[in-house]
């Protein structure tokens, strides 16, 4: 037997707290910022924090998005979400000045492609490695 | 005072309209009206969107690189006030602007030119390809192979001569047809001898 459901009415609640700027997921050339050699090596040996999923250890930088273990941040790099998201960053991202260089301050160049490549998965010797290195760290 | 830029489509703002949004890396990101905003929020890139500036330059919709845009800057020191260069200023901003404009309308006027050229070439491998529907390929053909006959009974051995003189004719056809077209005659009205 079926009831008369109580709520219908579906609502946007959910967009509308997807796109709250509370919530918001870092921008394209903040990423593009992240790709530089000195920052990606910080964010890619970044120190245990209980707080972040798989403690931080297993960090995509393109997706901006941590991974709770080797295994999840290998798959992500076979998905379309990170395939997505690495041909959107081919371009250069859109920044304040370009915004600014459109509206007629100085001339208009066209963004440049890039070639992006996913950083290096996470193999049986960076995790032998990475264990070494935080025993070392525990008995100092 | 300072008339900002909108992130998102490249319009003015002046002061008193819009609304700022500061990004947690303290970076300050302007918009002239919610649209714009909400557009942000959504994360859509302005390159995509085909109502923004970004959209019209990289799209090669407008003129994008233009010694004239080299005029606009931005100064953080104000200028002292001198009211001859003052003057000066403001009829150079003028003439500029004239130039500017006139410059980005020949842009546009180009950009157009091109689809009447497009035009023109649909217009001819159209003809080319159903030339069939102005003209029947079996009109006449009665007559050609009488005549085609008469010629191999008259002339029996010497059949290179026969496709030499046969070939001239066609070149001629196809010469005609091309003259019809570029006397911008309506293809229907085009009558191939």
């Amino acid at each position: 037997m079926t009831y008369k459901r109580k709520k219908y009415h579906y609502g946007d609640t959910h967009l509308k707290k997807k796109w709250r700027t509370k919530r918001r997921t870092k921008d394209l050339d903040q990423i593009d910022e992240d790709l530089k050699e000195e920052n990606a090596e910080k964010l890619l040996k970044q120190q245990v924090d209980t707080d972040k999923p798989g403690k931080a250890q297993f960090y995509c930088l393109h997706c901006a998005r941590y991974f709770i273990n080797d295994q999840a941040l290998n798959e992500h790099f076979r998905t379309k979400v990170h395939k997505r998201r690495m041909k959107a960053l081919e371009l250069e991202p859109y920044t304040i000045e370009e915004s600014e260089k459109a509206g007629g301050l100085g001339n208009y160049t066209a963004p440049q492609k890039r070639k992006i490549e996913t950083q290096k998965p996470i193999t049986e010797d960076c995790k032998r490695a990475k264990l070494e290195d935080d025993e070392m760290s525990d008995e100092a | 005072m300072r008339i900002e830029t909108c992130y998102f489509c490249s319009s003015k703002i002046y002061p008193g309209h819009g609304m700022h949004f500061v990004r947690n890396d303290s970076k300050i990101f302007k918009f002239c009206r919610s649209k714009c905003h909400r557009a942000f929020k959504k994360k859509k890139n302005p390159r995509k969107v085909a109502w923004t500036k970004a959209y019209r330059k990289t799209a090669g919709k407008e003129l994008s690189v233009d010694p004239s845009f080299e005029f606009e800057k931005r100064r953080n020191v104000p200028v002292k006030y001198d009211r001859e260069f003052w003057m000066k200023s403001l009829e150079a901003i003028r003439k500029i602007d004239i130039i500017r404009q006139r410059r980005a309308n020949h842009f546009v006027m180009q950009r157009l030119r091109k689809a009447r050229e497009l035009e023109i070439q649909h217009d001819v491998r159209e003809v080319q390809r159903d030339m069939a529907l102005i003209r029947s390929p079996a009109a006449g053909l009665k007559e050609r192979r009488a005549q085609e006959e008469g010629i191999v009974e008259e002339v029996h051995e010497s059949d290179d001569e026969m496709e030499v003189t046969n070939a001239s004719e066609h070149l001629a056809e196809e010469s005609d047809m091309e003259e019809a077209l570029d006397s911008d005659e309506a293809p229907e009205l085009v009558e191939v001898s």
